[in-house]
């Protein structure tokens, strides 16, 4: 059984290389799945404990990890130690971006006319400091023309939203959620 | 860097789309590395076989 006093263990961080046959007997898996009772076991007899113990201390550092991945695809993990996770979501949104803005997709701006510009807008700007990468690398413009643009419209909008879903699971990780 | 010469033809976007989100969907959705690359092989092969089978049945529409 896992010791109250491992911020570690009670947020649930786990290093993707972790494995459970190769752990002794307190396992990965173990401590995973009485991760919530441990958190509210660490809420109940909390006082005096260390900033990342306290429920609110670590709702902040949940939130800072989240703003972290968002802006920087694959950060959040890896302040969690979840390196597996980390270098596949920031190769997956590089791929989708710098393809994406190779194929002359569009990239919206806040200047949108309609909804669809402004949704197009909040979706690009999910890849975090993707966004403006994409911008400078697209020099020539979108061009929607053609197939080829329309779908590295989709590549950049996918980037944006894959980005927001990693930064979500890298929050609900920071939480002490099962992820 | 200029990359705005990248032309990809229908099938070759839908697998570098289909390959990248199967990859990101396994990593953030398993833990273990075997459950990992199954995710990714079924999600991938699920994929192709959804989009090629509504492209055919598509096909009657398209003229």
């Amino acid at each position: 059984m896992p010791s109250e006093n491992n911020p570690n263990q009670m947020m649930g961080e786990q290093p993707d290389n972790a494995s459970p046959s190769a752990a002794p007997s307190s396992a990965p898996v173990e401590t995973l799945a009485n991760a919530p009772n441990e958190i509210s076991n660490a809420e109940k007899s909390f006082g005096g404990k260390s900033f990342g113990e306290r429920p609110a201390g670590r709702q902040t550092q949940a939130l800072a990890i989240a703003v972290a991945a968002w802006l920087v695809p694959g950060l959040g993990h890896a302040l969690l130690k979840m390196w597996g996770r980390a270098v596949a979501s920031f190769l997956t949104v590089a791929v989708l971006v710098v393809v994406g803005a190779g194929m002359r997709g569009n990239i919206f701006t806040s200047g949108g006319s309609d909804a669809f510009d402004t949704l197009g807008y909040i979706a690009d700007l999910g890849a975090g400091c993707f966004y403006f990468l994409a911008r400078s690398l697209e020099r020539v413009g979108a061009d929607v023309s053609h197939a080829n643009g329309d779908y590295g419209t989709r590549f950049l909008a996918t980037a944006g939203i894959l980005n927001l879903l990693a930064a979500l699971h890298a929050f609900e990780a920071a939480r002490g959620h099962k992820a | 860097m200029d990359v705005s010469a990248i032309h990809l033809g229908h099938f070759q976007a839908m697998l570098l789309f289909a390959l990248v989100i199967s990859v990101a969907f396994g990593f953030l959705s398993r833990r273990r590395p075997i459950e990992r690359i199954k995710y990714i092989l079924w999600s991938l092969f699920l994929f192709l076989a959804i989009g090629i089978g509504i492209g055919w049945a598509m096909y009657p529409f398209s003229r």
